[in-house]
Order: structure tokens, then C-alpha cells, then sequence
């Protein structure tokens, strides 16, 4: 393939000495062709245009998560990522740092959030009376695309709920989580799914799908919060507004077919909460925007009944077996 | 040709979003396009069900595809979370013939016919793009948007995972992009456009969701748009109806129009604004749609 002109817009972010952030924006000219990797460029850059442009590479590979960075619009590692795929029509990209982490110089950001909300989920195997005294072949597979996450915050930089939360656990932290939770050596099953029902934690994801898209791993971060949900509530963690707006929808879907809107604050947030939100629901009220208590009965309904019954009675796993664990 | 689909609304289109099923409606009749009506359909389960049961969820799907090819129609959908919710079950039932055998015994034991997995789940916007011929549709524009700027908002379940849906999904999607210029307006191109409007978390997290509204439409509102559109009746209630409670517990002034997609068509499309739901709205687009002549 014949070289090409392409344009790098790079963000070069400076701190002064206040602590505030000096933002500018330069243009780089670089010669390639679509399939060489951004990291390429930025470092034709650095050796024969800015000496003083910054960010941070080793592996070259994919493998130590170090070269993440907001390329066109999404967080991609500047390793993996091809010059060709992501310019626009004028063959330009912009390329920023991370969202979610402080930035220290022009693309390199300080890592320690991410990495706090990793160690605050454990991860390491706990000892505690849940350990598994045997372990078979297959316990692993279901984990398998957990692990091979390389730390790199992708996710964590492109997701939605870590942008308006400093609080929020994140994608990657969560699908570590769902790794321990799923080892049958971890001792303390219970104990984690637990600390997970609290605020900012599993309930906290938006269910954005935007750390399935990101990942350059495929480990589909939110696929395992969705399952983390269904063992923290088996496990009987149903104090929370997270587990109990879930809960109202198998009731309806049985009892009418369709969602009984006008129950779900009640239910979801008690008497109180919903008196708080009194506020919202005159505000909706003006464009008659208030659902009826009584939605209407489907056709059938029966049938979704059978349906309920049967599978309570002769439960179906569709979540747990090997070729369920990764949906490719 | 007329157009046949099994139209599955989803439960906000039957009762706080109804404004989106009347304009789906209308713009279908303009173009020929017959919406039938799957009465026997539930609820899809949205983002819940499959945390809750995820067994039934799958059930619940199978039974709704079943219903559609005893219609014989693919479905078209004004939800984006029912489109993802059953575009992800009828993914994994069109690909593990074994899960697919297991569901459908459950089907058998209830009284449901058993799915064959020969059905498309689409969402409406596609089918304006992808589907009606370019020159139909734009013969029935006689209120042209007149360089209205238009904020399309994708909303995060009709892009994500790509590889479930029956189009061109993630950062391919261009369709309302392609609609905003079939309608004569000008797409503005902005950060929030595939980003979450936060209406999953709306009870969970009500101050993270409202700043997620006020992030959106801000952004938007500084990329010059007039109004803004989406796809998605839960996209319309956060984005819309919820902007001035985000507004106001933000502390953050907007004052951005909001509208669902088929809304604006069907204003472009010069249809009678009272079939539309125009006047609930919670934050009228018609000063920004009388100044091009389109009211
Ligand atoms: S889950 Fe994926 S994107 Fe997130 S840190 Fe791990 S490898 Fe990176
Ligand atoms: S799905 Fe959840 S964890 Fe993933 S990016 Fe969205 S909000 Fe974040
Ligand atoms: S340099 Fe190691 S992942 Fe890119």
C-alpha cells in the first residue's frame, strides 16, 4: 500500500505551577501508509518533529496496556489501532489523553484511580468457608475472557457512568470482580457480592454497552456486571433501588405482559422515595405524562404464565455453561 | 410495494411516550407502510429480566419472535432497549442450535409454537433509511427543515454491541444522520451523540443520570443545534421530559428541544402537528420549527 498524508491533531496539555492545565492543540504531518499504527506515528513525531511530546508505550503489542488514549473520539490502544481506520475524510485524527484519570503531560495520564478502584475490589483469592474443595476443568472457562484484561482503563476512560461519578467501582474493576466471584477456590463469595449491592457499585452501570465496544481484549466488562447482578440478587442482596427495580419486571411481565410504570417508583423507592420525587412526577403530570396504574392485559397471557411456571419448576441455565461465557 | 411489519412499540410508546407510536403511525401511512400490531406481545423485559431470570428472558423473546412469524414479519420496534433486549436474544437463539432446542421445549410445554429463528428485529429509523426508497420518502417531504440544525442522538442501545443488530450499528451508524439530511436539516455533529442518556439509572443514581442529561444536551446545544432527536422513547423521557429536572438540580441552564425522530419526520413531512404530539413536549421545537417554515 502507497504512503499517504495524514494529519495528527494532538491535545498538548502542560500543568503549571498552580496545578492548573495549559491546553493547546498542534498539527503534526506525518507520511504513512493506512495500515501503520498510531503509536508508529507518534513516534516518527517525538523523533523528528516535537522532541517534547509525551505519552507512554512499552510492549508494542497489545499487552501492557500502556498506550491507551482517546484516538478519533474512543479509547484505543495507540498499538493496535491502524492510522487508516480511524482519519476522517481529510485523512486527520485528533488524538487526546484519557478522559476519567488527571492528566500529568500531553497524552500520559495518572493512573492511580483506575488502579484504586481495582485494589478496592480484592483482587486476589480470599480464604473463608466458601472455598471449593475441588475445582473442575471447566471452572475456568466461564472466566476465561475476564482475564485477559490488560489493565489498559480503556473502559474506564470511555465510560459514561465514571464521567459524571468519581465514585463508581468502573467496568474493569467490576469484571475483576466477576473473575473472584466465579473461582471456585475464593473463599468469601457472599462477603464480595455483598459490598457489591452497596452504592457506586454493580447497580451503578448504566448498561451503556460502552466498555463492550472499547475493550481491546473483549472482555465485555458489562456482560459480567449483568451476571454479578443476577448472583449478588440470588444471593439474596435485594436492599438496594438497583435490585428492587429489577425485580418489579418478571411480576408485571407474569401478571399483565406489559410494565406497570406507575408502580415502579413506588416499589423502587418506597413511599418516601417516591414522595421525593413528587417533584418529577408534577413535572411529567403537566404534559400528561402520568401512566396508568391499571396497563392493559395482553393477549395470551397464559402462555407467558406456562412459560414462568415451567421454568421455576425445571430451571434452564443459560448463563453459566463454557460456551455461554463468551458470546463470540 | 406496501411494507408489512409486526410493530412492537414497547411499553413506555403504550403509556408516557404515546406521542412516538401516534407519529410512528403517521409517518408508516404517508409511506405505505403497515404497522401491525402484536397484541400478544409482552414486555420485552428491557436491561432487567435477563438479570433477573435470564432463562425467561430468553423465553419471553422466543415467544415474542414466535408471534411474529406466525404473522410472518420481521419486527420493527420505536425502543431502543427493546431492540437491543431482542436483538441480543434472537443473536444468541440464531446461533446455538442446542439453547435454541432447549427454549423452544419451554415454548412446546406452554402452548407456543416453537421459534424457527427466521426473524429480523429492526428499529423503525433504519427501515426510513435502509428500507423506503430514497425518492418516495423524499417526495413526501413538502415541509422541508430549511437547514434546521439537528442534534441526532443515537442512544447507546442501537449502537452497542455492534455485531447483534440488522444494520450498520457502533461507530458506523450514520442513520439519522442520513435522515436529519433527507428531512432537508443540517446533522450536527457533537460529543454526546453515542452517549447514554442515563435512563437506566434514573431511580439507582438520579443525580449521575441528571448529569448525563445536562452533559448531552449541553454539548449539543454548543455545537449549535436547534433541536435534538432520537430514536428511543426512553431516550425522549430522559433527554426530554427530564431536562429541566436535570436543569434544575444541576443548576445548569439548557433549553434544548427534544423530539422523537418520527416527530420531526412527520413535521417535515407536513402531517398535523395534533397526530404528532407536539404539544407534549416538554420543551416545544416550535419557535425553532415556525422560524424555517415547517409549522
Ligand atoms: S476490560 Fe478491556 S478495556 Fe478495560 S482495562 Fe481490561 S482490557 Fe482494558
Ligand atoms: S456499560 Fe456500565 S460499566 Fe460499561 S461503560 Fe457503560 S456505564 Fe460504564
Ligand atoms: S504499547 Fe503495550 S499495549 Fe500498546
Amino acid at each position: 500500500m502507497s504512503d499517504q498524508v495524514y494529519t495528527l491533531r494532538i491535545q498538548r496539555n502542560t500543568r503549571r505551577d498552580d496545578g492548573t492545565m495549559d491546553t493547546k492543540w498542534d498539527e503534526f504531518q506525518v507520511k504513512a501508509t493506512p495500515l501503520t499504527p498510531v503509536l508508529n506515528l507518534l513516534e516518527d513525531v517525538k523523533g523528528n518533529q516535537d522532541g517534547s511530546l509525551t505519552f507512554r508505550q512499552s510492549c508494542r503489542s497489545a499487552i501492557c496496556g500502556s498506550c491507551a488514549m482517546r484516538i478519533g473520539g474512543k479509547t484505543r490502544l495507540a498499538c493496535k489501532t491502524q492510522i487508516g481506520e480511524v482519519v476522517d475524510e481529510n485523512n486527520t485524527v485528533q488524538i487526546t489523553a484519557q478522559q476519567n484519570s488527571p492528566v500529568i503531560k500531553d497524552l500520559a495520564v495518572d493512573i492511580t484511580k483506575f488502579f484504586s478502584k481495582v485494589h478496592q475490589i480484592k483482587p486476589f483469592l480470599q480464604e473463608g468457608s466458601e472455598s471449593a474443595e475441588e475445582v473442575d476443568d471447566t471452572a475456568f472457562d466461564q472466566v476465561n475472557h475476564v482475564t485477559q484484561c490488560i489493565m489498559c482503563a480503556c473502559c474506564y476512560s470511555d465510560c459514561t457512568m465514571a464521567e459524571v461519578s468519581d465514585e463508581f467501582v468502573g467496568p474493569a474493576a467490576l469484571a475483576k470482580a466477576f473473575r473472584f466471584i466465579s473461582d471456585p477456590r475464593e473463599g468469601k463469595k457472599s462477603d464480595r457480592l455483598k459490598v457489591l449491592s452497596n452504592d457506586h457499585g454493580i447497580w451503578s452501570c448504566a448498561r451503556c454497552t460502552m466498555c463492550v465496544a472499547v475493550c481491546p481484549k473483549d472482555v465485555k466488562p458489562m456482560e459480567a456486571i449483568v451476571k454479578l447482578r443476577t448472583r449478588a440478587m440470588d444471593a439474596g442482596n435485594m436492599d438496594n433501588y438497583g435490585a428492587k427495580h429489577a425485580q418489579a419486571f418478571h411480576g408485571d411481565i407474569t401478571s399483565s405482559g406489559s410494565l406497570n410504570e406507575a408502580l415502579i417508583l413506588n416499589r423502587t423507592l418506597g413511599v418516601v422515595g417516591a414522595l421525593g420525587e413528587m417533584g418529577a412526577a408534577l413535572h411529567l403530570a403537566k404534559k400528561g405524562k402520568i401512566p396508568s396504574p391499571f396497563p392493559h392485559k395482553i393477549e395470551n397471557l397464559d402462555e407467558v404464565q406456562a412459560i414462568y411456571n415451567e421454568l421455576e419448576k425445571n430451571p434452564l441455565d443459560v448463563e453459566t455453561k463454557a460456551e455461554n461465557a463468551v458470546p463470540e | 410495494m406496501t411494507m408489512n411489519f409486526a410493530y412492537y412499540t414497547g411499553c413506555a410508546a403504550q403509556q408516557t411516550q404515546k406521542e412516538a407510536d401516534w407519529a410512528a403511525e403517521a409517518v408508516c401511512d404517508e409511506l405505505g407502510i403497515k404497522l401491525h400490531r402484536m397484541n400478544k406481545a409482552s414486555c420485552c423485559g428491557a436491561v432487567s429480566l435477563r438479570e433477573t431470570k435470564p432463562a425467561f428472558a430468553l423465553a419471553v423473546a422466543a415467544r415474542i419472535f414466535s408471534q411474529a412469524e406466525e404473522m410472518g414479519m420481521d419486527i420493527a420496534t420505536i425502543c431502543n432497549t427493546c431492540l437491543q433486549t431482542l436483538s441480543q436474544a434472537n443473536n444468541r437463539l440464531k446461533n446455538d442450535d442446542d439453547l435454541l432446542d432447549d427454549v423452544n421445549e419451554v415454548l412446546k410445554k406452554s402452548g407456543v409454537a416453537p421459534y424457527k429463528g427466521t426473524i429480523k428485529v429492526k428499529h423503525l429509523a433504519w427501515v426510513m433509511v435502509d428500507e423506503v426508497e430514497t425518492d418516495l420518502l423524499k417526495s413526501k417531504i413538502t415541509k422541508p427543515l430549511n437547514g434546521l440544525r439537528v442534534a441526532p442522538f443515537y442512544g447507546c442501545h442501537t449502537l452497542r454491541p455492534e455485531e447483534i443488530f440488522e444494520a450498520d450499528a457502533g461507530e458506523k451508524a450514520k442513520h439519522l444522520d442520513t435522515l436529519i439530511e433527507l428531512m432537508g436539516g443540517n446533522p450536527v455533529s457533537y460529543d454526546g451523540h453515542d452517549k447514554c442518556c442515563g435512563f437506566h439509572v434514573m431511580l439507582s443514581d438520579a443525580q449521575e443520570m441528571r448529569q448525563m442529561v445536562v452533559k448531552n444536551t449541553g454539548s449539543a446545544k454548543d455545537a449549535g443545534a436547534d433541536v435534538m432527536i432520537t430514536p428511543c422513547t426512553l431516550c425522549d423521557m430522559a433527554m426530554g421530559s427530564y431536562q429541566g429536572i436535570a436543569e434544575k438540580s444541576t443548576g445548569k441552564k439548557v433549553g434544548l428541544p427534544e423530539m422523537n425522530f418520527a416527530q420531526l419526520l412527520g413535521c417535515a413531512m407536513g402531517i398535523d402537528e395534533k397526530k404528532l404530539g407536539i404539544n407534549r413536549l416538554h420543551i416545544s421545537p416550535r419557535p425553532q420549527l415556525t422560524a424555517r417554515g415547517v409549522l
